[in-house]
């Protein structure tokens, strides 16, 4: 290996980590979820939520620790209308969810042409941070992001009550525990943790552009399969799907090829890792 | 207390409907400048004119068709998210061999050989999930939606490149020739052949699944799949079938748009009709022939949206929210409700379960429910 490329090799490297960040939060926000028993799919629509409406919160009130609270509160919010339909008028998760990311792609446009007067990227004046310094915050973020998610869900009481609630529902009700109070929690955990992964994306930025997403939440899903559930092992799986969008952006810069085709990849990947990555374990 | 009734399909229909309506008076109230014109623009301006009615018509044609191949789908159990990319590809698909075709062939040959072209494009994007799903296990929701997100992209790459009309400056294909377009039926407006065989379709696809042996069987295959192994009825292959044929439809859909009111693939050319289809056949509840009605609504729905775009000032995305607010209620199967004069002890209290479908966790959902 020569010089040059062994450069390129620590430029994609170093960006990576970063580019993992927003996945590592909506991964392991809906493996709360998936551990609870139900596939949360709405993770790209609660991820958008929180990108167009801590954004929006941050364009107010010039914080961007204040667009972190508008971005929770909506998704949260999502997320428990999503639970509530779902657990309480007993609808189908898989549709719910559905409906959850039309509703985020509809209602974000909606309004962005309402409030901001634009369809387009919505520029957000912030006081002025450092990349560096940015890079760091976010990265310890998602370092006790992770360590918090492992240890809440192996070692506290309610982690592993959540975790029964997937195994065994019916246990749960045995013991006195009402199942549906843990997949509500979980579902309002995967809603704010990915909100929280879509506006780190949006903050990067420092601006609103419509449909930042793209993808990233059904990414996020499949590094939840790929990590066989276990949350270290989702975190690496986030880390590798960062990897192949960060070279993929390289790429884009020095092949010439159409940026379109360089946007697909990354499904095109995820999809490849899926069929590699099943197989062990058979769904449905 | 908390109790709740369980709900008929006509009542889940009536419940999802009516909170679309309602939700999209509620947003016109308030965000209308002036909302009673937009509330006259939303729902009568679509039955106005020739041509506007003609429009909501034509609307209705691909989530017809799309719509029956999504039901087809849901019947047997497999999910197909993939319908935007599926259309997409189809259309253009069908553009391409139409305008290879339509200087060399007669004009027919290059109609039908087009709408081929599109069924098996669509066809074959969406068996390779049905394949992944019957070999591997892999969820065919998830694989269908990767790569049809992937698909929309690489059909916007090559309407930006290789097929991108020279003489135009927006990203579209060449027109095809006037001679391949399907005939109007109620001029001004583009309604056209396409709205009869959409109707042909629902009626034959009603009745192949009452009355034929591939109908019952995939009938077994959706609501009981061990049973059906049992029966040695091959699962597989009808994970794959089944797919490629909601496939086909969409493709189908996407190649008569082609050939009907738009003559040629413009870029995003699927704009949510492939998740409309998706509304559109949860709305149907299952059946064949609820899909005409659902279609139907769901078109005067856009219609109503255009209309307060033109004439108010309310941005498209409207319609994405209606049609969300009625995916979320259209499979609910109990209600909750209030009842504070009946006291009822707690350990004797039951969550009435939905019986016949499956719960929305995939979990028995029979459990009593805890109250706190």
């Amino acid at each position: 290996m020569n010089d040059q490329s062994g450069t390129i090799l620590l430029a994609i490297l170093k960006a990576a980590f970063p580019a993992s960040v927003p996945l590592l939060f909506a991964a392991l926000g809906g493996l709360f979820s998936e551990l609870s028993g139900m596939l949360n799919i709405a993770l790209e629509g609660l991820m958008g939520a929180g990108a167009f409406f801590g954004m929006a919160a941050a364009l107010v009130t010039g914080s961007r620790l204040a667009g972190l609270a508008g971005a929770l509160a909506a998704a949260g919010l999502a997320a428990w209308i999503m639970g509530t339909v779902t657990l309480r008028v007993r609808a189908n998760i898989f549709i719910t969810g559905l409906a959850l990311n039309l509703a985020v792609s509809g209602l974000t446009t909606f309004l962005s042409q309402l409030w901001f007067g634009t369809k387009a990227v919505v520029n957000v004046p912030l006081p002025p941070l450092s990349k560096q310094a940015f890079t760091a915050v976010i990265l310890a973020a998602a370092a006790a992001w992770i360590c918090c998610s492992a240890l809440v869900l192996h070692g506290t009481t309610f982690g592993i009550r959540l975790r029964a609630t997937g195994m065994n529902p019916t246990a749960m009700t045995a013991l006195g525990h009402d199942p549906d109070r843990y997949r509500l929690a979980a579902l309002l955990i995967s809603g704010m943790a990915s909100a929280a992964g879509g506006y780190i994306l949006a903050l990067s930025v420092s601006a609103y552009v419509p449909n930042i997403v793209s993808g990233r939440g059904w990414i996020a899903l499949v590094a939840i399969y790929l990590g066989k559930r276990r949350p270290l092992a989702v975190a690496a799986s986030c880390l590798l799907f960062a990897l192949a969008e960060s070279a993929s952006n390289y790429l884009q810069g020095v092949g010439g090829m159409s940026p379109l085709i360089m946007l697909a990849l990354p499904y095109l990947v995820t999809l490849i890792s899926l069929v590699v990555g099943t197989g062990a374990r058979q769904r449905h | 207390m908390r109790r709740s009734v369980d709900l008929t399909p006509g009542q889940r229909v009536a419940l999802a409907a009516g909170t679309a309506m309602l939700l999209a008076s509620t947003v016109l109230i308030v965000a209308a400048p002036q909302p009673v014109p937009a509330l006259v623009q939303f729902f009568l301006k679509p039955f106005s004119s020739r041509l506007a009615f003609g429009s909501m018509l034509q609307g209705a044609v691909p989530l017809m068709i799309a719509g029956i191949g999504v039901l087809l789908a849901f019947k047997s159990s497999n999910f197909n998210l993939g319908g935007e990319g599926q259309i997409y590809a189809g259309a253009l698909a069908a553009c391409v061999t139409g305008l290879a075709l339509q200087d060399a062939t007669a004009p027919l040959v290059a109609v039908l050989a087009s709408i081929a072209a599109g069924m098996l494009t669509g066809a074959l994007l969406a068996s390779i999930s049905g394949l992944l799903k019957a070999m591997r296990g892999v969820s065919e929701m998830i694989s269908s939606f990767l790569l049809s997100a992937a698909v929309v992209l690489l059909a916007d790459a090559l309407l930006t490149g290789p097929l991108q009309d020279p003489a135009s400056n927006f990203q579209t294909t060449r027109m095809l020739s006037r001679a391949l377009l399907l005939p109007r039926l109620l001029p001004p407006s583009r309604l056209d052949l396409a709205f009869p065989v959409a109707l042909l379709l629902i009626g034959a696809t009603r009745y192949l699944a009452r009355t034929s042996r591939i109908g019952f069987e995939l009938a077994i295959c959706g609501t009981n799949e061990a049973f059906a192994r049992y029966c040695g009825i091959p699962v597989e292959a009808y994970m794959v079938g089944t797919m490629a044929v909601s496939g086909a439809l969409h493709g189908l859909a996407g190649a008569l748009l082609v050939l009907g009111p738009y003559g040629r693939v413009m870029r995003g050319f699927s704009a949510g009709t492939g998740w409309s289809a998706i509304s559109v056949a949860l709305l149907a509840q299952g059946s064949e022939a609820g899909i005409l009605p659902a279609a139907l609504f769901f078109a005067w729905l856009k219609a109503g949206s255009d209309q307060v775009m033109i004439g108010s000032g309310i941005p498209s995305e409207f319609i994405a929210i209606l049609q969300a607010a009625a995916m979320f209620l259209v499979t609910a199967s109990s209600l909750p409700i209030m009842r504070r004069h009946r006291k009822i002890p707690a350990s004797g209290v039951e969550t009435p379960a939905a019986p016949q479908e499956p719960d929305s966790t995939g979990q028995a959902s029979s459990e009593p429910g805890v109250t706190p």
